[in-house]
């Protein structure tokens, strides 16, 4: 947009109170255009913000969830008030505070010098004032006096040893100061100055103390006033930090714009739909003396493709929002590249229940986080809680699939039923055992009774590792279709048929091959599967990177092998809940399942302790887990297939301020 | 080959399952070492790093999944093996 200079006061008003135009600073490449200067009072209002936050650190003042809000008038008006008196009263106080602080702190360290010398039998003053006298005074490793006499003939040496150290002081003619210097080092003589003072060392120590004792009392009502001066004006301190804040990024504002002589022109860019607002309220603003004009659809693909950063604004639907975290920690999608975040909501909370898949577990986690929500209230952490909630419920979800509360079923029977004992063995034998639980009077679900399936079951663990294997072909699969649309968007169509296709292709078909020697040798999928893989793998040699491409053939096979994770930590933690239960139940306390054993209240007492911490690690590491490794696979093994492959996007930040602490 | 009882059997077995994990285990560590301390350092510097940083970081744990893939493949799935194994009568 161009605009005559007169209008860009209410042009930089308006488009600061629209919040829509996100502005791309101008980088003074054409000679005919110049950079922009601040408007009107910039420097006051940076300035009294410099004056602002010094005193906002002074008095320990963070941002905070708004509690009050301010009209602008009320700030404007307190503002000099605030910035004058109540400042000079925190700068005053705190640099009081400042002062009682080093003087205290320089009397410790006279103090803590003088405490050897209370060994001595002298007077402080019998240290200083001597002018044909060279005092030696500092710590020895030995007695020193018989060298002392070697090189001087007159000396005075008093020595003493306490638990830690030996000091001693060394009066010598001053002549011979040198030779008694090299004799002290010869000792290991590390020399402490004594400070001036007089009288006795005890009787300085103690006039230290209490003076040191007095600035104490002298400093707690400075302290005490400081937090008063906080309590009573925190609020209006961050309304006006915000006030001005605002006020300086709209002087500011034309150092991004060109300028002529006359006129100004700002480049930004507009989500489309929004576009004709940000024209309508300019063209009131500055009574038509401006002209805003937008690219061509084209235009901006084109640009995208020629490495332009075009600002990205995502866009999801609300339940999947907390899930942009994830996304943006990685990177922030550039403007022709898809979204992930819809995908990491889909897969994310799944894999995390798989892993954990406990009731106990998942119920506390949740309640965890109902409490932590009302303890942190800004946008991450709010969006970090809300991510391990939704997992937490599939955790639920997948504890009643693998019957777990606290541990596999076995123990918990009372509750849920067992099947018989002769039962159990039968099933073993067969080859059908998934575990002995049972859901109360439903008993054993689904297929070949597969369910509550015990996960530390053989047969239950095979299991798994075909799910993983099979989550992890759909996962990385989406990942692949998803980098053939976007290398296609960047019109890259050798990448997109020639590296990304056949890892689509090689990653299926692997696993068919898989399935197929697992099947008893079933050929009717083996050899199609091969000769599939030996198609992509000449592709991958035909593509971009030529037979380098072959490189790449482990990392595609590791991928797939990778997603047993899923099926690995959520083992370790069944197996740390199940080492417990039987440790507490069985071996300290059997009497509660059933054992032979006379309660005693040392066992029980004991037992209890190892239940509680052993679950409350296993909980710990509960939620790190099943949450950093689900991370993993949506970073490494999918996002490389589709994701960032151009260097990440940049984040629309529309010029304007989010108002908090003032009135809207 | 011959094998004295299906104890030692199973005994060896969960020997070599745990020495699968366990090495891979501490190679990876070694692995994430380096990765882990210069990515703190950039971090430090430059926060917006974190997640490719941890992406990097998490790179050399697939490590420990192979050593695992080959634990589970002797724990529950060594039949294929079986039939090359046979117990002597005691």
């Amino acid at each position: 947009m161009a605009g005559s200079k007169d209008v860009m006061a209410p042009v930089v008003e308006k488009l600061h109170e629209l919040r829509l135009l996100h502005i791309v600073n101008y980088n003074s490449s054409m000679p005919e255009f110049e950079l922009g200067k601040p408007l009107g009072k910039g420097k006051e209002f940076s300035e009294d913000l410099i004056k602002l936050r010094s005193m906002a650190r002074y008095l320990d003042i963070k941002s905070k969830a708004p509690e009050v809000t301010y009209p602008e008038s009320q700030v404007v008006s307190q503002m000099d008030d605030l910035l004058n008196n109540v400042g000079a009263e925190v700068n005053s106080t705190f640099e009081r505070i400042t002062e009682i602080e080093t003087e205290v702190k320089s009397k410790q360290d006279q103090i803590k010098v003088l405490r050897p010398l209370a060994a001595l039998p002298l007077p402080l003053e019998a240290y200083h004032g001597y002018d044909s006298l060279a005092v030696f005074v500092g710590s020895v490793a030995s007695a020193v006096d018989a060298d002392v006499a070697k090189v001087s003939s007159v000396s005075e040496v008093y020595f003493a040893s306490s638990k830690n150290a030996n000091i001693a002081a060394v009066f010598v003619p001053a002549d011979k100061e040198e030779e008694v210097s090299s004799v002290l080092a010869e000792h290991g003589f590390a020399e402490m100055s004594v400070p001036k003072m007089e009288g006795s060392v005890d009787s300085a120590i103690s006039a230290l103390e209490s003076e040191i004792k007095r600035l104490d009392g002298e400093k707690a009502p400075l302290q005490q006033k400081l937090k008063d001066l906080r309590k009573q004006h925190e609020d209006m301190i961050l309304a006006a930090d915000e006030y001005l804040s605002i006020q300086t990024q709209k002087t500011d504002a034309p150092l991004r714009f060109a300028e002529t002589g006359n006129a100004f022109v700002i480049d930004g860019w507009v989500p489309t739909e929004q576009f004709s607002q940000l024209q309508s309220g300019l063209d009131s603003a500055a009574n038509g003396r401006i002209e805003v004009q937008k690219l061509e659809d084209g235009e901006a693909n084109q640009l995208a493709e020629h490495g332009e950063d075009i600002p990205t604004q995502m866009n999801n639907p609300k339940i999947a929002k907390p899930y942009e975290l994830i996304t943006r920690l990685f990177a922030i999608p550039e403007y022709k590249e898809f979204d992930p975040t819809l995908l990491i909501y889909a897969f994310f909370p799944i894999m995390f229940g798989m892993i954990l898949g406990d009731i106990g577990y998942g119920i506390m986690i949740f309640l965890v986080l109902l409490l932590l929500e009302r303890k942190f209230r800004t946008d991450g952490w709010r969006q970090l809680i809300n991510i391990v909630k939704i997992s937490s419920i599939w955790a639920i979800i997948f504890g009643f699939v693998f019957g777990e509360i606290f541990g596999p079923l076995g123990l918990w029977g009372r509750i849920f039923g067992h099947l018989p004992e002769e039962e159990i063995i039968s099933l073993k034998l067969q080859g059908l055992y998934f575990g002995e639980g049972v859901y109360g009077a439903l008993g054993r679900l689904g297929p070949a009774d597969m369910f509550p399936m015990d996960r530390l079951a053989t047969n239950a663990v095979l299991v798994l590792i075909g799910v993983s294997i099979f989550i992890g072909v759909i996962h990385t699969g989406v990942g692949s279709i998803l980098g053939i649309k976007t290398e296609l968007n960047y019109g890259e169509k050798k990448h997109a048929y020639f590296e990304r296709l056949p890892v689509l292709l090689f990653q299926v078909f692997l696993t068919l091959l898989i399935l197929g020697l697992v099947m008893s040798m079933n050929m009717a999928l083996i050899i199609p599967s091969l000769i599939v893989i030996v198609i992509s793998i000449a592709m991958m040699v035909m593509g971009p990177e030529g037979p380098m491409g072959l490189a790449h053939v482990p990392f595609y096979v590791s991928n797939l092998i990778s997603y047993l994770r899923l099926l690995a930590i959520g083992l370790a933690s069944v197996g740390l809940a199940f080492a417990a239960n039987q440790l507490a139940f069985q071996v300290i306390m059997p009497m509660l399942s059933g054992g032979a054993h006379t309660p005693t209240f040392v066992a029980i007492i004991v037992g209890t302790i190892v239940l509680f911490v052993v679950h409350f690690i296993n909980l710990l590491l509960g939620i790190l887990s099943p949450f950093m490794h689900p991370l993993r696979l949506h970073y490494v093994e999918m996002f490389t297939k589709f994701y960032s492959a151009h260097g990440g996007g940049v984040e629309y930040m529309p010029f304007g301020h989010v108002r908090r602490f003032l009135k809207v | 080959m011959v094998i004295a009882d299906l104890g030692s059997l199973y005994g060896m077995i969960a020997i070599g399952a745990g020495l699968a994990t366990g090495l891979a285990g501490i190679g990876a560590g070694m692995g994430e070492q380096g990765i882990g301390a210069a990515v703190v350092g950039v971090v430090a510097e430059e926060p917006g790093f974190l997640g490719k940083g941890l992406f990097l970081m998490l790179l050399p744990e697939t490590l420990i999944i192979f050593g695992l893939a080959v634990s589970l493949i002797l724990m529950f799935a060594w039949t294929p093996f079986g039939q090359y194994i046979t117990v002597a009568a005691p």
